[in-house]
Formats: C-alpha cells, sequence, structure tokens
C-alpha cells in the first residue's frame, strides 16, 4: 500500500512540475552534405529559437541534459556512427530525437549496372549508387534512383576480387509519396569455381506501421558464408502491395535507392 | 481559466486536496521576435462545436463593423462571424463545399465578399450576408482551359476601381484578371522554368505601401516564396523566404503577414508557423519558427520551432493589431487569438 502512494505522489508531481508545458518544442534542423564519407563527415545542429539548447549523443543513446550541448559542428570520423539530437528549452516540453547514421566508404567498386530506374527518376545515372552523395531524405533530390516494378537487378563489380563481409543498401522511405522499402532483398556473388551466381543472403522487409514524413533507411546484409568475389547480383523487390491505411492501399509501391555499400 | 486548464486539474484536485503540492499557474505562450511578439490564446473561439462544426479553417477578414469572417468548407456553415472575443454571432453558407479564399472589398461603402471555390471551380462574389451577387466560371476566354476541373482558383485580389485578379493556384497557377463587372481582360504567370513563373499560386494581394502604383504580391508556395508584378502583369522581382510554405500575403500597415502551411524539410509533419515582413520585405518576426537570420543579405533557410500550430492556412489582423489563425487539416480547430505583448 505504502509503495503504491509513492507512485501516485511521484506521478503527480510529475504532472504538476509539467502542468505548465502546452506545447513541444520541434526537432532541430540537422544539416550535412551527405551521410557517406570517405576520411570524416562534418554535421551541423541548427535551433534559433531563444531559451533553447540542442543536446547530443554520439553513442546512440537518447540525448538527455546532461549530455553534449551542441556549440559547433560535429566531425564524424567512425562508421556507423549515429548522431542523435534533441532541444530542450524552459516552458516546453522536449522536441522529438532526430537523428543521423554516417557511413564510411567501402571496398573500391569499379561499376554498377541497375536496372533502368523509372525516367522521373533517373538520379544521376548508375554512378548515383557509388558516388558517397546522399542520405537526405527528399524524394526530389539527384541521389535516388526511383522504381516501380516487379523487380530490380543490380550488378556490382569490384575493383578485385576480395573477401566481402557485409553489404549496405540505403533506401529512401516516404509512405506519403507511396515510396516504401522493398520486400525482400535477395545477395548473390559470382562463384567462378561454379561459373554462376550463389545467393549468399536474403532479407524479407514487412512493412509496418505508415509513417508521416521521410526518411533514409539502411539494410545490412551479412553473407551466411565466407566469400571472395569481385561481382555481386542483387535483386530488390519493391512492395508490392501497399498495406491498409494508406490511400495506395494494394497497388505496387515505389523503391527509391541513393547508396550501395560493400565491405 | 482556459478550459483545457480547467479539466486537467480537474482531473487532479482529489489528490491535490490530500497533499498539497503547488498547481503552478500555466505560463504565457510568447511567440516572436521584435517588436512583433505576441500571446497565444488557442481557445479563443467560444463556438459550440456541435452547433457550429468547422472542417478546414481557410481564410479569416474582418468587417468594417469589426466582427471577424471566418470562412471553412463545412457546408453546414461556410461562413462564421464572430465577436473579437470569439463569440458566434451569426453564421450563412450552405454551397461551398470548397471554400477556399476570402477576400473583402468595399464597393462604394458597401462590403462585399469574393468566395474562391475549389470544388466548384467559381469564385462568386456575395453580399456580407452571403447574397450571390456574381459569379465568375473557369477562364476558358484565357485559351489555356478546357474544362472547368483543371480550373482550382485559391484568392482573389481587388483593386480599388474593383478590377478582380484570380489566383488559379492549385489549378494552372495563371493569374487571371477581370474588371468589375466580371469582364475578361487578360491573364499571365503560369507554371514554367522563368522567375516570372509561378507554382502553387496559393495568394494574392495587393500593396499600397511604397505610395505610388500599387504592385501586387502572389504567392508562390512551393518555390518558397512570394513574387511582386505589376497591375498589368509585369514580373518585378521575387521575395525568397527559403524553409516556408508561404499562404497568402495580407497586408495590415507597414507589415505583410503570412500563415507558413509547414515547413520545407519537414513536410506533412504539422510543421507551420507564421511570419511577418516589414515594409521592405525582410522577415522580421516569426511565431512560432525560428528567429528570422540574414548573412550577407541572404535570409537562411526558416523552420519550425514550437509546435502550436499544426497547418496555419491564413492570418487576420483586427483593428487592435490582434492576429486571427486559420488552420487547415489541423484536427477541425476554430482559429487562435495572438494579442501584441508590447
Amino acid at each position: 500500500m505504502k509503495k503504491l502512494f509513492l507512485a501516485a505522489l511521484t506521478f503527480l508531481f510529475f504532472h504538476c512540475s509539467y502542468s505548465q508545458q502546452e506545447f513541444q518544442l520541434a526537432p532541430p534542423v540537422v544539416k550535412y552534405n551527405s551521410v557517406f564519407f570517405i576520411q570524416s563527415a562534418t554535421v551541423s545542429l541548427q535551433f534559433l529559437q531563444p531559451g533553447t539548447q540542442i543536446f547530443y549523443s554520439l553513442n546512440g543513446k537518447e540525448p538527455a541534459k546532461n549530455d553534449l550541448v551542441y556549440q559547433s559542428p560535429i566531425v564524424i570520423k567512425k562508421s556507423l556512427t549515429t548522431l542523435k539530437a534533441k532541444v530542450f528549452g524552459n516552458g516546453y516540453v522536449p522536441s522529438e530525437t532526430v537523428q543521423a547514421t554516417f557511413i564510411k566508404d567501402g571496398l573500391k567498386i569499379k561499376s554498377i549496372e541497375p536496372s533502368p530506374a523509372n525516367e522521373k527518376f533517373p538520379g544521376n545515372g548508375a554512378k548515383t549508387l557509388f558516388d558517397n552523395e546522399g542520405g537526405i531524405a527528399d524524394m526530389h533530390n539527384k541521389n535516388f534512383l526511383g522504381y516501380q516494378k516487379d523487380s530490380v537487378e543490380i550488378n556490382v563489380l569490384l575493383e578485385k576480387k576480395q573477401p566481402i563481409h557485409s553489404l549496405l543498401l540505403d533506401f529512401l522511405r516516404d509512405e506519403g509519396s507511396w515510396i516504401f522499402l522493398p520486400q525482400s532483398i535477395q545477395v548473390y556473388y559470382f562463384n567462378e569455381n561454379k561459373n554462376s551466381y550463389e545467393l549468399i543472403g536474403k532479407k524479407k522487409i514487412l512493412p509496418d506501421t505508415i509513417i508521416n514524413g521521410s526518411a533514409c533507411v539502411f539494410e545490412i546484409i551479412k553473407p551466411g558464408k565466407k566469400i571472395t568475389a569481385n561481382k555481386i547480383k542483387i535483386i530488390l523487390q519493391p512492395l508490392q502491395s501497399i498495406p491498409e491505411g494508406h490511400p495506395g492501399k494494394g497497388k505496387q509501391a515505389w523503391l527509391f535507392i541513393d547508396e550501395i555499400k560493400i565491405y | 481559466m482556459q478550459r483545457r486548464n480547467f479539466i486537467r486539474n480537474t482531473s487532479l484536485s482529489m489528490a491535490a486536496l490530500m497533499i498539497k503540492p503547488p498547481i503552478p499557474m500555466k505560463e504565457d505562450t510568447i511567440l516572436g521576435q521584435g517588436n512583433k511578439r505576441y500571446k497565444l490564446d488557442n481557445h479563443w473561439s467560444q463556438a459550440d462545436v456541435a452547433k457550429y462544426p468547422v472542417n478546414d479553417c481557410h481564410e479569416m477578414i474582418q468587417d468594417s463593423k469589426g466582427r471577424i469572417l471566418l470562412l471553412t468548407n463545412e457546408t453546414h456553415n461556410n461562413v462564421l462571424i464572430y465577436d473579437k472575443k470569439g463569440k458566434i454571432l451569426d453564421t450563412w453558407g450552405h454551397e461551398y463545399p470548397g471554400a477556399h479564399g476570402l477576400t473583402l472589398f468595399d464597393e462604394n461603402g458597401t462590403e462585399v465578399l469574393f468566395i474562391c471555390d475549389n470544388a466548384r471551380h467559381q469564385v462568386i462574389k456575395t453580399t456580407i450576408d452571403g447574397r450571390v451577387l456574381m459569379t465568375l466560371d473557369y477562364p476558358k476566354e484565357t485559351g489555356q482551359y478546357t474544362k472547368p476541373e483543371e480550373y482550382i482558383p485559391t484568392e482573389t485580389a481587388i483593386t480599388p476601381n474593383g478590377d478582380i485578379y484570380v489566383a488559379d493556384g492549385y489549378g494552372k497557377d495563371f493569374i487571371i484578371h477581370y474588371d468589375a463587372s466580371g469582364r475578361y481582360l487578360g491573364y499571365f504567370g503560369g507554371r514554367g522554368p522563368e522567375e516570372k513563373h509561378l507554382l502553387n499560386a496559393h495568394g494574392i494581394c495587393l500593396d499600397f505601401r511604397d505610395g505610388n502604383q500599387p504592385n501586387l504580391i502572389i504567392t508562390s508556395r512551393q518555390q518558397n516564396a512570394f513574387k511582386r508584378y505589376t497591375l498589368s502583369g509585369e514580373f518585378i522581382n521575387t521575395i525568397s523566404l527559403p524553409g516556408a510554405w508561404v499562404c497568402r500575403p495580407v497586408i495590415k500597415g507597414d507589415y505583410l503577414y503570412s500563415a507558413v502551411l509547414q515547413t520545407n524539410s519537414r513536410q506533412g509533419q504539422h510543421s507551420g508557423w507564421v511570419t511577418i515582413l516589414d515594409k521592405n520585405y525582410k522577415v522580421v518576426s516569426n511565431l512560432a519558427g525560428s528567429v528570422p537570420n540574414y548573412v550577407d543579405g541572404k535570409l537562411d533557410e526558416m523552420y519550425q520551432t514550437i509546435k502550436c500550430f499544426s497547418y496555419p492556412h491564413d492570418v487576420c489582423i483586427d483593428d487592435e493589431e490582434n492576429l486571427y489563425i486559420a488552420q487547415w487539416n489541423s484536427g477541425k480547430v476554430y482559429p487562435y487569438k495572438l494579442s501584441p505583448v508590447i
């Protein structure tokens, strides 16, 4: 009983101390040229609202008031570093957390041959997928190849034959614009001994809740065994039937991809 | 005490009596910068939702009697007439399913209204109490339209001699010019690659502030800009407002006010605010938006900072310099009022 009372008390004080906070702050603006980098990436954060501060973390944890206060642009050198940032200010509910993951360049790619993109979203041609440009969640920028078809095939040729530990694919999710993640990803490598492509990894993605707004999302595929190769084939299946709760229900979704990394 | 707070405090009152925690007063929400700062009242409207429902609250004006008129696309009552304290005085209108643009014009001492209806593809001139005086159909005289559906007018501006300019902001972005009797005179604007072209010409107004010949200010919303033209449709210049999906320009005194539907980098996420520009078209205050920052004369990208609006669609400034904010697609909320902070 005593415990219960204490819990009730805590709840009450929590509510009272926050009751004047009717409105929430908007998230900070995160600015960078690309999430992909060779040596380092530089990120700046903005929030021009007096009486507020931006707190951020680089360890993947939710930013809190004892974290780093943003003062000047942040330089990121380690691959797959996730920056999380949040605004706090007196009299307002803290903002939602925004995040971006920065991705270092991988093995040298000689060429990529993707299926022809939809004529409306040709990006900058095949080089779009290995130009270290992207990670900006805007369907109209030139970093994406856009597809609306049953299957997309992407052939990657590395500069030399070498061990392959993982693949990273970066997509756009903008469901309001009918752009969903693919429903499946299959990765093959060219087995010279057999003179044929062999499946080394696959992933199925179920469309979960419909999100508002847009975001870049990367998927990592690890081969099921140790392989050495210079030719990789990726087969992407765009979502064939948009789920319930979306105006495009039952119709084929768009697929947008902006970068491929091989490690 | 405002209604929401009353409910909130009531639910705590039993426990509060037992342990007497300090119940803090709600702090005022003050928005904006410089000498354009305002206190927010988001419970201004006293309308009973069962009697006076709204859908999208698109535009508002104040008439010469001091009444505040709201145009909504709810055909139960397309026009709600309020006093400045938020009390409903009257309503009219059931035949404007696409009610969008509302402009007041003083026609030789009698006030008339111009309504743009998105769904009817028409502009309708009415008396202040809703009697129809004139209907303008789609402008086939331009040679740019083959059927009514291509024409989706969003706003009108009326010159002192009664000439009508219609912005086809959800159609083909042309500006169509008529005389006071509704006779077609010409068109300009439209989409295209040049600076004189428009993209989502959502609003239009007359600007008399420079004392000489009035000019037109026209919204190019998807370009996050206003564009200025002479009355004969010659392009003058662009007022770039990076990041801001500005709705219609509204001029009162030396200032230009505009609802910003959303932040360009956070589309579809209820990221709107209200912007105020001075006579030189310089942003001086953003209400619930970022402090305007000019670097070498160039305005930095702007964005929402406080989530107190969802999708603001229009600003009305009354005779006491209070602002009323109507919102689109924002959970059928009634307008908010903002009072100047001295």
